[in-house]
């Protein structure tokens, strides 16, 4: 600052009135702005999007399909089959590391930056600042879940084909129908992976520290499978929230069974309520020491 | 000045696990008035900046700002309060400019034309559409002047605002302080240093060990400051040693840093000084090592590191 501009008035009426409140969404669109402004989310959408084409492309080419996997014995002919096979693939890690991207960081990366205390010392309180940061981490599952479905099944269909699709109970299933289908098997994603936002959210807000916000629920995510896998645990799976990533099953079975779709519900929903609510409560009694 | 109190915080404390960071202080700042938070690292001072704009919980007591509890009123304590912790911080992705924007949308908006007054105000104008990642140190603690006034507030709270910056940024931040002082806001400044407080505040709080060593205004805390020390190193100690027998008026000790410190009433020590000319020692320096505001800081704060007085007891008793 020179002694020219030092010498002018400082804009600051001290009498003036109290400024108006911010809106609810105030904070919300802050977020959604920050969210923007990063590489992360914006890798993690192109990712979703350009990547499904490739491993369409590169399964496509293959002279033996994986037999062994739900779907994989058509993959390599029908397009609702590959799209279906990367939709399995997918639920094991992937959907909740695409998550985790955001929803670990939100709340740890003003702990990395300092910048907790920038926000808390505006006119927008704790509780408003941690639902606009939930919202926007639970939107952004939303859209990449959205871009990877999107991008898995059109890039199936049209390099692989839309013959009609054999069911898991060997039932043929028009084109339409399969269609459909698939797009409903890749839609019940969302309630487990809004669950996988929730914990990635609770990491991020106890750990403090983006790194562990976003492997974390991964890392977590895994072991929940490997448990699932074994035996004599059979009492837990149903709360496990790797569980409902496999409910899409009976949607592709003779007749229709959704059970699993509405368990799947239930179990998301739990998780996503006990993870919030841990989380609200952590930071709206945390003392804001650092920075 | 008007009868409301812009901070009255009473009997508030506050302990981290077993260290009492804040103990039973109690401030009370009046409306327009340019005021203190004195203490050396660790006093206490920015816990209980803070509790006041409600980051930390106190475990006991009252803070009430513009007459509003963070109890009653949830964040609508910080209406018409602006300012910052420590150093601001940014998000270094967004540009100044896009971090002024988001704040002020936190803020409810602000007035048109405010935020290029601000940037120009802060000298930010040329840089505010860089990342702030980009930014040195005392950029981005003019960008938190500007992001604290751009809330327009009645109360402007700064923690050690010139901290870290060079000289020059030290005289343009007071000078950015002294002026918004002058415009009618209530600062509240925090600061470990003397010079700065005295420099710009009227009244003014010390700190130390979370506890309140002094209160009062810095005229009163003028009155009670007391002699300068001098360091004082010659060719011959001993012998100056033993000539400060005959000046009852001083005190001669040796410093830890083998150079002497002599303290007394000014005349009594230029009358050493001469003595010590006229029996042929060599002086090889003679500073003064600390201004009497700075001496009575340290005997308050019991900076044993920069004290090098005798520590009046009851002086201290006395102010507590």
């Amino acid at each position: 600052m020179s002694a020219a501009t030092t010498t002018a008035a400082a804009p600051v009426d001290a009498t003036r009135a109290p400024r108006q409140r911010p809106g609810a969404l105030a904070p919300l669109r802050w977020e959604v702005r920050k969210l923007r402004a990063q590489w992360r989310g914006k890798a993690v959408l192109v990712g979703a999007l350009v990547l499904p084409v490739i491993v369409v492309v590169v399964l496509h080419g293959q002279s033996r399909p994986p037999k062994d996997t739900l779907f994989g014995r058509f993959a390599t002919v029908n397009g609702f089959a590959l799209a279906l096979l990367v939709l399995g693939f997918a639920a094991q890690w992937v959907l909740p590391l695409l998550t985790a991207v955001v929803a670990g960081d939100i709340f740890a990366s003003e702990d990395q930056h300092g910048t907790w205390k920038t926000v808390l010392t505006r006119s927008t309180s704790r509780g408003r600042l941690f639902w606009a940061k939930t919202l926007t981490a639970a939107g952004f599952a939303v859209v990449v879940l959205v871009v990877l479905a999107a991008s898995t099944i059109a890039s199936s269909v049209l390099i692989v084909g839309h013959q009609p699709l054999i069911g898991l109970s060997g039932q043929t299933i028009p084109a339409t129908e399969a269609l459909r289908l698939v797009a409903l098997a890749w839609a019940t994603m969302l309630p487990p992976m809004l669950g996988f936002t929730c914990l990635a959210i609770l990491l991020s807000v106890w750990s403090r520290n983006p790194a562990v916000g976003i492997a974390a629920p991964v890392v977590i995510g895994m072991v929940m499978q490997l448990v699932g896998a074994l035996g004599g645990v059979e009492a837990l799976r149903p709360f496990l929230l790797t569980t409902p990533f496999e409910a899409w099953h009976g949607l592709l079975a003779a007749p229709h069974f959704t059970g699993p779709l509405t368990d799947g519900l239930l179990t998301s929903a739990v998780w996503c309520l006990m993870c919030l609510g841990a989380a609200y409560v952590l930071l709206r009694r945390r003392d804001i020491t650092g920075g | 000045m008007s009868d409301l109190l812009a901070v009255e915080a009473i009997g508030v404390s506050k302990t981290f696990g077993s260290v009492r960071a804040v103990n039973d202080i109690t401030v009370r700042v009046a409306a327009g008035e340019v005021y203190g938070v004195l203490g050396p690292n660790g006093a206490g001072k920015t816990t209980f900046l803070r509790m006041l704009f409600g980051l930390i919980q106190p475990d006991s007591g009252t803070i009430r700002v513009l007459g509003k509890t963070w109890a009653a009123d949830g964040v609508g304590v910080l209406d018409g309060v602006g300012g910052f912790i420590e150093s601001p911080k940014f998000y270094p992705y967004l540009t100044g400019r896009q971090n002024l924007e988001g704040l002020a949308l936190l803020d409810g908006g602000h007035r048109p034309g405010l935020l290029e007054e601000l940037l120009d105000l802060v000298e930010m104008s040329d840089r505010a559409d860089e990342k702030v990642g980009g930014y040195s140190y005392g950029m981005r603690q003019r960008l938190g002047v500007a992001a604290s006034l751009l809330r327009e507030p009645r109360l402007l709270v700064l923690d050690e605002p010139a901290n870290g910056l060079d000289p020059a940024g030290i005289r343009d931040m007071r000078a950015l302080v002294k002026r918004l002082a002058n415009s009618g806001l209530t600062v509240l400044l925090s600061s470990h240093d003397m010079d700065e407080v005295e420099e710009i505040c009227d009244n003014v709080t010390i700190m130390s060990r979370g506890t309140v060593a002094f209160h009062g205004s810095i005229a009163k805390l003028r009155t009670m400051a007391p002699d300068p020390g001098h360091l004082l190193a010659t060719t011959d100690d001993n012998r100056v040693l033993v000539l400060a027998g005959h000046h009852p008026g001083l005190r001669v000790v040796r410093d830890p840093d083998a150079a002497l410190v002599v303290t007394g009433a000014k005349p009594d020590v230029s009358a050493y000084v001469a003595a010590l000319v006229r029996a042929d020692i060599d002086l090889l320096a003679f500073n003064q090592t600390q201004t009497p505001l700075e001496a009575l800081f340290f005997m308050l704060t019991d900076d044993t590191t920069h004290q090098t007085l005798a520590r009046p007891a009851e002086l201290t008793k006395a102010f507590r």
